[in-house]
């Protein structure tokens, strides 16, 4: 309850972390009373008012085939942040576990696993996601699986870096002098401690995933017409652009910035917070 | 013991180019395979995909032979390297050209972009990093906050539509954003590929003109977006370095502000080799979604065809060499950075 | 000029500073002549450092000369524009600083550092700067300068880097010298070269010096006048002899008690009608390490041989690098030794498995070195100190609680400190239940790893007195890691004297203070800096020259 009540009184005063929470907000409630937001159909092409401008009947204008911006912006929400929560918390299942032990036993098969992991760190993320959707089929559950497999290798050097640092600290050689276990050593000592920088990457990552879904469906190596994704609605006015036809590209960009935004806002107070000392004066 | 005494014997930078250069056999072994992979990843019969709905018995069985998928796998990976090795990467579905010819034809066009925008982010990310630190709570340090914040969560396909909407569209002051040259204009005869310094070369002015036009936008793209990363990073570790003790101690000993601010830098080279080789990988991603939105008709473009028409080979030509150019860059950097840094040892 | 002090080279008038509404000096004023020594002293928040750096106008961020003036041969330095700041810095007044490898570019050449220094404010070629800077070098005790000043800060010694920075401070020729606490965390006989050095060259060239510091000793012995500071003031100013003899003001008084070495506890002469049981034997004990990667190994522990009764306390004695911590690390198994026998109430505890110490480690506990880092930064103090009682067998939760209790008043901390967490904690609250966590399962046997070193001298001696009441009324044996010689006499009943990973002599305490008999006991002893030495003691910068040479 204690720490409750301080996430509350950090929050109330700054600024950054109050909108980062407020923009949250505002896309849970965007995820959850969808249908109730929207005014039309978010998949459902009206060829007769294609590239409307936005009017009292379309509040953000139309796309080429007809289909209203606002209401896609608003659905989108449910399929932008689908993947990337579920991409970065599939990578953090499965990095920090892999990282808190190739950081605490160390032996020829952590070696070998780091040694994988740099080498994928090693190609261009964009480039490799890329190729990876595009064999494997462009699913949005494919999507989030090669973001997963993306964002894992940095989750898992994340922790075992801190790890590595931890285990020489001297409070570990006085836990152990205290007669606890390795498994105590490990989760109770450990662990929380090297938490704190996954926990702010978490909200970082997911910023990241949201770019790199709307990157790969920007260029058409994501998820497909028509779902509503964000990434897919700026690459459908693309062409429009150059003929100054604006609401189509720039509605849905906003929506990625204010998204990713959120995020940023949020890792940043996330950093403030788990640092015990900036928590707890006297 | 002699041979020890020779080794230390060679001068460090020496030294250090010789450590590092062999480590990028097993790496570049290791894109192979994963390259190779990428394309056995392909869910169901790879012929069927790759001939699509024209596929005839005939037609599947004698690719099927082509690619070798009637050997092990262990065969084939053989194969595909022993291919790589002589500079064969397979044809290009969509373009029926040998891919390495379709890589090598647009890789100047991929270079020259990322080469420019790799300079003006550097300079625009380091120059606001340090007079943000140095000038702390100024104007500069409270514009590189709010930048810094938004350049993170802006995507680099939308800023480039809107510099299109706003300077093209709108202003009028920038060329259209339709390949690396004006239609009109004949591209300068190739001497680096590089249109901007070919066309110096050839005296044709008008060329110049034309290619520095149209890299303006995206160029201005890319390092608006990556500016930002950089500074931010940058900005992290100038300061720690700026606040630090030694640098508090050169105050005191009297040094000009301008030795201080340079001893700071020197200081700082090091992490910033570092972020700069991690910004070509991210450029060269980024060049991606660029390329497609100018119709640079460079290697990201290729790259988007390739995944939109299925064109696997071209698919694998391109990841291979995308992987191996970041093994180089990675190779420089590491190389730079231990030059850098008379600390490590080698 | 100031027409009551002629001689007065630099002159404080009532200074204040302040950052935002923490006043960290106030109305400190004093004056500095040519060829003098003043020492400043004070503990932790006294604002020494901050008067350090007040002194040339470059406070750290947020501090605000508020009031008062410092004026260098009746210039006032405040009223300076930038230009003459800056070449006031280092040309007139020159500041030497704590841990002098933090305070050297990493990456530049020591020669070309102490170069640019010079050129900054006299000019010169890059030729000139650089054969004055090797000159210099040589004139500070630097053997082999040419070499030397084409290192870089990270192979030096720290005791080589503390030169290279008094290099630094003297080369540009300026008046005034300030030393912020230069040596502390060097070891005792490198830090005496170092002050010998220093002081010797500032008398020489006639410069008027400032040592601050938090050690009474060094102020005792350099100094021709003493000021002590005391949360933003200075509390009492006079000549070193007087102000030893007769403090005026009690807080001197009670520093001055502070520092005096307690009398030896009850030697094994005292209590030598039954010798006691012996309870902890160690017989050769070696532990030797690779270094990273070669071939080359160092021999940390070399064959340590020796034994503690019960109820008695060793003190291992040795400066960074004997190996005296090593020894400790492997009394209570942090680290397995190589070779020889660990004999614990007669169990050779060396070739136990983990499983089977388990029950010997609440009978044998150590007190960790640095009080805040051995702490976990997330557990709150009850669990730190309850965490060693699950090597009790069925202790209960509310057991637990009341053992913390009983614990935190045994090492007299108020019950409240059981909710907080380190980082809210003094640092000798922190020395505190570190002592506390490590008494926890009543233990038989405690390694006390530097109990002393960086804390306040009214701090630690409280934390002298805190262990002599324990081992007088828990009848606690203990080994005694330190290099802090003061606090063995306050304690040990005997003494090893560690170097190189060998016990070099080995006795009663007062046997060995009173008459050592190896030439390295006898360097570390005439290092020691204690506030006891007769007034003819406190000029040996003058008349002596270095301990030992060959122990940089």
């Amino acid at each position: 309850m204690k720490s409750l009540r301080s996430l509350f009184t950090h929050i109330r005063r700054h600024p950054a972390a109050m909108v980062g929470v407020i923009l949250l907000a505002l896309q849970i409630v965007a995820i959850v009373f969808a249908p109730l937001l929207s005014t039309h159909s978010p998949t459902e092409a009206d060829p007769i008012s294609s590239l409307q401008p936005p009017s009292f009947e379309h509040w953000l204008g139309t796309d080429v085939s007809g289909m209203d911006i606002y209401s896609r912006i608003i659905y989108a929400t449910r399929i932008n942040l689908l993947i990337s929560i579920s991409a970065v918390a599939l990578a953090f299942v499965l990095g920090v576990p892999i990282g808190l032990l190739i950081g605490y036993y160390r032996g020829f098969v952590s070696s070998l696993i780091m040694r994988l992991f740099d080498f994928i760190q090693s190609f261009p993320v964009f480039v490799l996601g890329m190729a990876l959707v595009s064999v494997m089929g462009q699913e949005i559950w494919n999507v989030a699986i090669v973001l997963a497999v993306l964002f894992t290798p940095m989750f898992a050097r994340l922790i075992r870096a801190e790890v590595l640092s931890l285990r020489e600290r001297p409070f570990i050689s006085a836990a152990r002098c205290s007669g606890a276990t390795d498994a105590s050593i490990m989760f109770r000592h450990i662990l929380p401690n090297a938490l704190t920088p996954a926990i702010v990457q978490v909200s970082i990552s997911i910023g990241m995933a949201i770019l790199l879904t709307a990157g790969l469906s920007f260029i058409g190596a994501g998820v497909r017409m028509p779902t509503p994704e964000w990434g897919l609605m700026v690459s459908s006015g693309a062409q429009q652009m150059i003929l100054g036809v604006w609401w189509v590209s720039l509605f849905p960009g906003l929506a990625i910035v204010i998204s990713v935004l959120c995020f940023a806002l949020l890792g940043d107070a996330a950093k403030e917070l788990s640092d015990p000392t900036t928590r707890t004066r006297r | 013991m002699t041979l020890q005494s020779f080794w230390r014997g060679l001068p460090r930078p020496l030294r250090i180019v010789i450590t590092r250069l062999p480590l990028i056999v097993p790496q570049m072994f290791g894109v192979m395979l994963v390259t190779f992979l990428l394309v056995r990843l392909l869910p169901g019969d790879p012929t069927l995909l790759m001939l699509g709905n024209t596929a005839t018995p005939e037609s599947i069985a004698a690719l099927r032979e082509k690619l070798g998928l009637d050997r092990t796998v262990w065969e084939q990976f053989v194969a595909y390297v022993g291919n790589v090795l002589q500079g064969d990467l397979g044809v290009s579905l969509f373009t029926s050209n040998p891919v390495t010819v379709d890589l090598m034809e647009r890789a100047p066009a991929t270079l020259e972009l990322i080469t420019y925008a790799m300079i003006l982010t550097v300079i625009v990310g380091v120059t606001l990093a340090v007079v943000s630190v140095v000038r702390k709570g100024g104007i500069v340090d409270n514009f590189s906050r709010i930048y810094g914040l938004a350049a993170g969560a802006i995507p680099d396909f939308w800023v480039g539509l809107l510099l299109i909407f706003f300077l093209f569209y709108i202003a009028g002051i920038v060329p259209a954003p339709f390949g690396r040259i004006d239609a009109f204009v004949t591209a300068p005869p190739a001497v680096t590929g590089f249109y901007t310094i070919d066309s110096l070369i050839a005296g044709d002015w008008a060329a110049f003109q034309s290619s520095a036009g149209r890299l303006l936008l995206p160029v201005l793209t890319l390092a608006i977006v990556n500016a930002g990363a950089l500074m931010k990073m940058t900005k992290t570790t100038f300061e720690d370095i700026y606040r630090s003790d030694f640098i508090r101690h050169q105050r005191a000993s009297g040094l000009p502000g301008r030795a201080i601010i340079r001893s700071a830098l020197r200081n700082s080279l090091p992490p910033i080799i570092t972020l700069v080789g991690f910004l070509f990988g991210f450029l060269l991603g980024a060049a991606v979604l660029v390329e497609t939105i100018f119709a640079w008709g460079g290697l990201g473009q290729y790259a988007v065809q390739a995944v939109i028409n299925s064109d696997y080979p071209a698919l694998q030509g391109f990841v291979l060499v995308a992987a191996g150019f970041i093994l180089i860059v990675y190779l420089i950097v590491d190389i730079l950075y231990e030059l850098a840094d008379p600390r490590i040892k080698v | 000029m100031n027409p009551r002090d002629p001689k007065a080279l630099l002159k404080v008038d009532k200074l204040t500073v302040s950052f935002g509404d923490n006043t960290v000096l106030d109305d400190v004023s004093f004056t500095l002549r040519r060829d003098e020594v003043l020492g400043i002293v004070g503990e932790t928040g006294a604002g020494k450092s901050v008067l350090a750096r007040a002194l040339i106008d470059l406070l750290p961020e947020g501090g605000k000369i508020v009031s008062g003036d410092v004026a260098l041969d009746g210039t006032s330095i405040l009223s300076m524009n930038p230009k003459q700041k800056r070449e006031l810095r280092g040309g007139q007044i020159a500041l030497i600083g704590t841990n002098a490898k933090a305070l050297l570019d990493p990456v530049e050449k020591v020669g070309t550092q102490v170069a640019r220094v010079l050129r900054a404010h006299q000019g010169g070629s890059r030729g000139a700067t650089w054969k004055a800077a090797v000159d210099l070098f040589a004139k500070v005790g630097i053997v082999d300068p040419e070499r030397r000043a084409h290192a870089y800060p990270h192979e030096l010694s720290g005791g080589m880097a503390q030169r290279v920075v008094i290099a630094m401070a003297l080369i540009a020729h300026p008046q005034v010298v300030l030393a912020d606490d230069a040596t502390l965390g060097l070891d005792a006989t490198i830090q005496v070269q170092v002050l010998d050095l220093l002081v010797r060259r500032c008398r020489e060239l006639g410069l008027g010096a400032v040592i601050i510091t938090h050690d009474l000793g060094v102020v005792a012995n350099y100094c021709d006048r003493i000021a002590i500071m005391r949360e933003g003031r200075i509390v009492e100013l006079k000549p070193a002899g007087l102000f030893l003899k007769q403090p005026e003001e009690p807080y001197s008084g009670v520093l001055l008690d502070a520092a005096r070495a307690r009398p030896t506890p009850r030697g094994a002469a005292d209590a030598s009608a039954a010798k006691p049981k012996t309870l902890l034997q160690v017989d050769k004990l070696e532990k030797f390490f690779t270094v990273g990667g070669s071939n080359k190994v160092v021999r940390a522990v070399d064959g340590v041989s020796f034994s503690v009764g019960s109820g008695e306390t060793l003190a291992l004695v040795g400066e960074s690098g004997s190996g005296k911590t090593t020894v400790g690390q492997c009394l209570v198994r942090l680290l397995d030794p190589g070779g020889g026998r660990v004999l614990f109430d007669g169990n050779d505890i060396t070739t136990l498995p983990e499983r089977e110490f388990r029950p010997i480690r609440r009978r044998i506990q150590m007190v960790f070195q640095e009080p805040y880092v051995a702490l976990n930064p997330r557990w709150p103090v009850e669990s730190l100190i309850g965490e060693p009682l699950a090597l009790i067998p069925k202790t209960s939760g509310a057991a637990r609680a009341k053992r913390v209790r009983e614990l935190l008043d045994m090492v007299r901390l108020p019950a409240r400190i059981a909710d907080y967490y380190p980082h809210q904690l003094t640092a000798g609250e922190q020395k505190r239940v570190g002592i506390a966590r490590a008494l926890a399962t009543s233990p038989d046997f405690v390694v006390f790893d530097e109990p002393t070193t960086a804390l306040d001298i009214r701090v630690r001696a409280q934390i002298i007195d805190l262990v002599r009441d324990l081992q007088r009324d828990m009848g606690l044996s203990a080994l005694f890691i330190t290099h802090d010689l003061n606090s063995v006499r306050s304690l040990a009943h005997y003494v090893a004297v560690m170097r190189h990973g060998k016990i070099v002599e080995h006795g009663e305490t007062e046997t060995i203070f009173a008459r050592p008999a190896e030439d390295y006991t006898k360097a570390l002893l005439a290092a020691e800096l204690p506030i006891e030495q007769s007034e003819a003691q406190r000029t040996r910068a003058l008349d002596r020259h270095s301990v030992e040479p060959s122990l940089t």
